[in-house]
């Protein structure tokens, strides 16, 4: 299966800061990719190259088999895009500005985007200026979800938007997908991401750190074990792969490496097991593992 | 309950504050954000009058030079630029100053008054700041009172320093303390009055907007009532609705007369407490006018990146062409007195017209010019919107859609480009109109939009170099005003500076000629067409280059 976006290795700097540095990402076509890292880990900025409004001073960049940036126009003819702060002309109303978004990129299904006005619940006849900010993101969301396109480039698309409204739009990314459209998901919501995403790219200071399928990504982590023995469990403690490990009357509390995951599970039955729990790493713990204490000083309150 | 609740303070219900609390520290809060403009408006109002007074006393060497500018000043013309003439039939420096020179002063007072309330009071309100101070412990009216005590304070320091300014200078104290005050009491009713718009509208913009509509009315009543004083027929008493009209009827250091200032506390104080009396009928951040819905859906016309950009740039083209028409109109109006006035004016000032042979021409010709430096700031102002379109982040969706670079930046400039002669030729019109029906002489008005609409070239020049700016470096975009500045004097004031013909030529506007004075030069309508074409080539190829700004 060909990549709907095949990055190589791109650089982009704004005076002194480096925002990309030597960045490599492969969305398949058909998949729905999550973009995950905090604040200024580089989302954006990746996501203006392949838009073709930014130019990588260094690497390569394909999108849907051309350059973003020598093809931007015959390119977006065939995707749509929300960006993460969506900013509306004052003196138009949301429903011209999403009429007038699907007629420049090319086309417009009047249908799907009245359909898609009453899931969202949107009053289309407010003028920009008057919408908070959610309400804008509808607009946005609106004007990429109606349009025919192959990929659809998502911003942190549900920022500003209410439980409800995110349940509606994770319906809509699912029939996205299974309407065979490619959709780069960026993002600092766990949750959403790992509802949605097929593949996962963690980005941090402008280098792709992780990337694989949610089950790939565990299997890189520690997975949490919780059990209770009759017998006694210090042999454990000297298993490789093996972390953390508390053992209180009997209650066994410990980490373990996804690789030796099995083994582990192999030695505990031996022990007499009378209640195991085993939980999977969440994407909380995955990013904790990649941003370490940052991420606990900086991005704790983005996380939660 | 523990001891340290018991011990705290209660407040009960409202008690405890009062519409007004926090208005003192927010007045300390408010000079500390002026601490540039605050000065920047006393200081630069004073020198204002500095300066006038100085250039006077060098344009005026003998009693002979006093006596030529009372001709002009003298004239209906005169009284529409400058007042009513008091004492101007025994001329001395300082009546002059006042009577010819007092308007211009007291114009920047009333923008001085009507721009800061409005800055304190909408602005904050509309960019939410307003909401984090309302939720302190902060009294409804507060604001307001502060804003409007700002004001006032900003009114009594001009009126002192340019009082004690012209006193010093040996004019005569008590008209010069006068003179000072009526300038003050013109930026306390506008004061009053933009405390009222700031009520009405949601919007900072048109706030401010509609109290500056009021001052151009203050400006053009008294102008049509101090013509009808000069002419000593007509509805003088029009004069008396204008606040700047109240100040000038002061009279200093002619009749020194101090009651019609009375008028003017009395209306700053009506209009404000109207004010206060709007602002607890509504909502915060609401205006009197709801804004009501619009479309649900875009018209069929709104479909393309022209369209759009038509449609971002019409209110603005509405009001450009409206205030073009109206100004036209007024100024070609003047044409019959203004001829009439300078029959005994001296050489001097002829020259700057075009000479006394050619005084029609030579004014028509130079209303051209006028209109022509407008529509030159339309045009820096309209790609102006281009950056903020880019800055606010509303371009990058609309380039991440089918639509190109040039294609975005070529729409904006051509809706510009073709706004230029569209305006020209609105502007033009009330020329040629007003002048036709003030000196009955029909067929002014062909060669009237001829020479307005040949100026199209010199302004899209402007345009194209502004694109240019706009393209290739955002940031120096106001360079482009020291052309239109340069453009303006150049124009004007070439007579008089002698400014060499060499450097002339940098004007854009000093190419194409000021029909009907002189003729139209075919080969500078097409030389500048030819440098737009290539300006505006070169603008996109370096749109095309650089990275959009992100906005955020």
């Amino acid at each position: 299966m060909t990549a709907a976006i095949d990055i190589h290795h791109i650089e982009k700097s704004f005076g002194r800061v480096r925002a990309l540095d030597g960045l490599d990402l492969q969305v398949e076509t058909g998949s729905v990719h999550g973009f995950l890292g905090p604040n200024s880990a580089g989302k954006s900025t990746t996501i203006r190259i392949l838009l073709g409004l930014l130019r990588a001073d260094a690497g390569r960049a394909r999108m849907l088999g051309g350059d973003p940036w020598a093809d931007a126009v015959p390119l977006h003819r065939r995707l749509a895009y929300v960006p993460g702060d969506v900013e509306l002309w004052p003196s138009l109303t949301g429903g011209e500005a999403i009429d007038l978004f699907a007629r420049l990129r090319g086309g417009t299904d009047p249908v799907r985007r009245d359909e898609l006005c009453q899931r969202f619940d949107l009053d289309p006849s407010r003028k920009g200026r008057t919408y908070s900010k959610g309400n804008r993101q509808k607009v946005a969301l609106i004007a990429a979800l109606a349009s025919d396109v192959e990929l659809l480039l998502l911003d942190e698309p549900t920022a500003g938007l209410d439980p409800l409204m995110e349940a509606v739009f994770q319906e809509c990314i699912r029939e996205a997908k299974d309407a065979g459209r490619t959709v780069l998901l960026s993002s600092h919501i766990l949750a959403q991401v790992e509802v949605l995403a097929d593949q996962i790219s963690i980005i941090r200071q402008g280098r792709i750190v992780e990337t694989g399928s949610l089950a790939d990504l565990r299997h890189l982590t520690r997975t949490s074990v919780d059990a209770i023995t009759d017998r006694p469990v210090d042999a454990l403690a000297g298993l490789p792969g093996v972390h953390g490990l508390r053992s209180e009357d009997g209650h066994v509390r410990f980490e373990v490496d996804g690789d030796h995951l099995a083994a582990v599970v192999r030695h505990l039955g031996d022990l007499d097991v009378q209640g195991l729990t085993v939980r999977p790493p969440t994407l909380e713990q995955l990013l904790l593992r990649h941003y370490g204490n940052q991420l606990a000083h900086n991005g704790a309150a983005e996380v939660a | 309950m523990t001891a340290a609740t018991v011990s705290r303070p209660v407040h009960v219900g409202v008690s405890g504050g009062s519409v007004s609390t926090g208005t003192g520290t927010l007045l300390r809060f408010m000079l500390r954000r002026d601490r540039i403009r605050f000065p920047a408006w006393t200081l630069g109002l004073t020198l204002l009058m500095t300066y006038f007074a100085t250039a006077l006393d060098t344009l005026v060497q003998s009693p002979e030079d006093l006596e030529g500018l009372t001709a002009f000043s003298g004239s209906p013309a005169g009284a529409l630029f400058g007042g009513p003439g008091f004492g101007f039939d025994d001329l001395t420096l300082e009546r002059f100053l006042a009577g010819q020179y007092g308007l211009y002063v007291a114009i920047g007072a009333g923008l001085m008054g009507l721009l800061t309330v409005v800055r304190h009071t909408r602005t904050e309100e509309r960019s939410g700041r307003a909401e984090l101070i309302r939720a302190n412990v902060v009294g409804r009216h507060a604001q307001l009172t502060a804003a409007l005590t700002l004001t006032a304070a900003m009114a009594i320091l001009v009126a002192l320093l340019i009082g004690a300014t012209l006193t010093g200078r040996g004019f005569d104290a008590a008209g010069s303390m006068l003179f000072g005050a009526s300038v003050g009491a013109v930026a306390l009713a506008f004061a009053g009055i933009a405390a009222v718009t700031v009520q009405m509208s949601e919007y900072p913009r048109a706030a401010s907007g509609m109290a500056g509509a009021a001052l151009g009315a203050a400006f053009v009543l008294r102008g049509l009532g101090d013509m009808a004083t000069v002419q000593g027929s007509g509805p003088s008493w029009l004069s008396w609705l204008s606040p700047i009209g109240w100040s000038q009827q002061t009279a200093a250091y002619v009749h020194n007369r101090w009651w019609p200032l009375a008028i003017s506390l009395t209306f700053a104080a009506a209009t404000a407490t109207t004010a206060y009396v709007l602002s607890a009928r509504r909502d915060f951040g609401a205006g009197l006018v709801p804004s009501r819905p619009g479309s649900p859906r875009a018209a069929t016309w709104l479909a393309g990146p022209f369209a759009l950009a038509f449609r971002l740039h019409r209110a603005s083209l509405i009001g450009w062409s409206a205030a073009l028409l109206v100004a036209g109109l007024a100024y070609g109006s003047f044409t019959q007195p203004l001829l009439d006035g300078f029959e005994n004016a001296p050489e001097d000032l002829l020259a700057v017209m075009g000479g006394s042979e050619d005084l029609l021409d030579g004014y028509l010709g130079m209303m051209g010019l006028t209109m022509a430096l407008a529509v030159g700031v339309y045009v820096v102002l309209a790609v102006q919107t281009l950056r903020a379109e880019e800055t606010e982040g509303r371009t990058e969706p609309v380039l991440a859609t089918s639509v190109s670079r040039t294609v975005w930046l070529g729409s904006h400039v051509a809706v510009a480009a073709l706004g230029v002669p569209w305006l020209l030729l609105v502007g033009g019109l009330g020329v040629g109109l007003g002048a036709s029906v003030s000196t009955g002489e029909a067929g002014l008005i062909g060669d009237v939009l001829l020479g307005h609409v040949a100026h199209t070239p010199a302004v899209w020049l402007i345009l194209a170099a502004t694109a240019f700016l706009y393209a290739a470096v955002p940031r120096l975009l106001p360079a482009i005003w020291v052309v239109v500045g340069y453009g303006l004097i150049a124009g004007y004031f070439a007579p008089i500076l002698d400014i060499p013909a060499a450097a002339l030529r940098l004007s854009p506007f000093e190419h194409v000629g000021d029909y009907p004075l002189e003729d139209i030069s075919g080969v500078a309508v097409v030389m500048l067409t030819l440098l737009v074409g290539v300006l505006l080539q070169a603008a996109v190829i370096v749109f095309r280059r650089r990275d959009l700004g992100t906005g955020t």
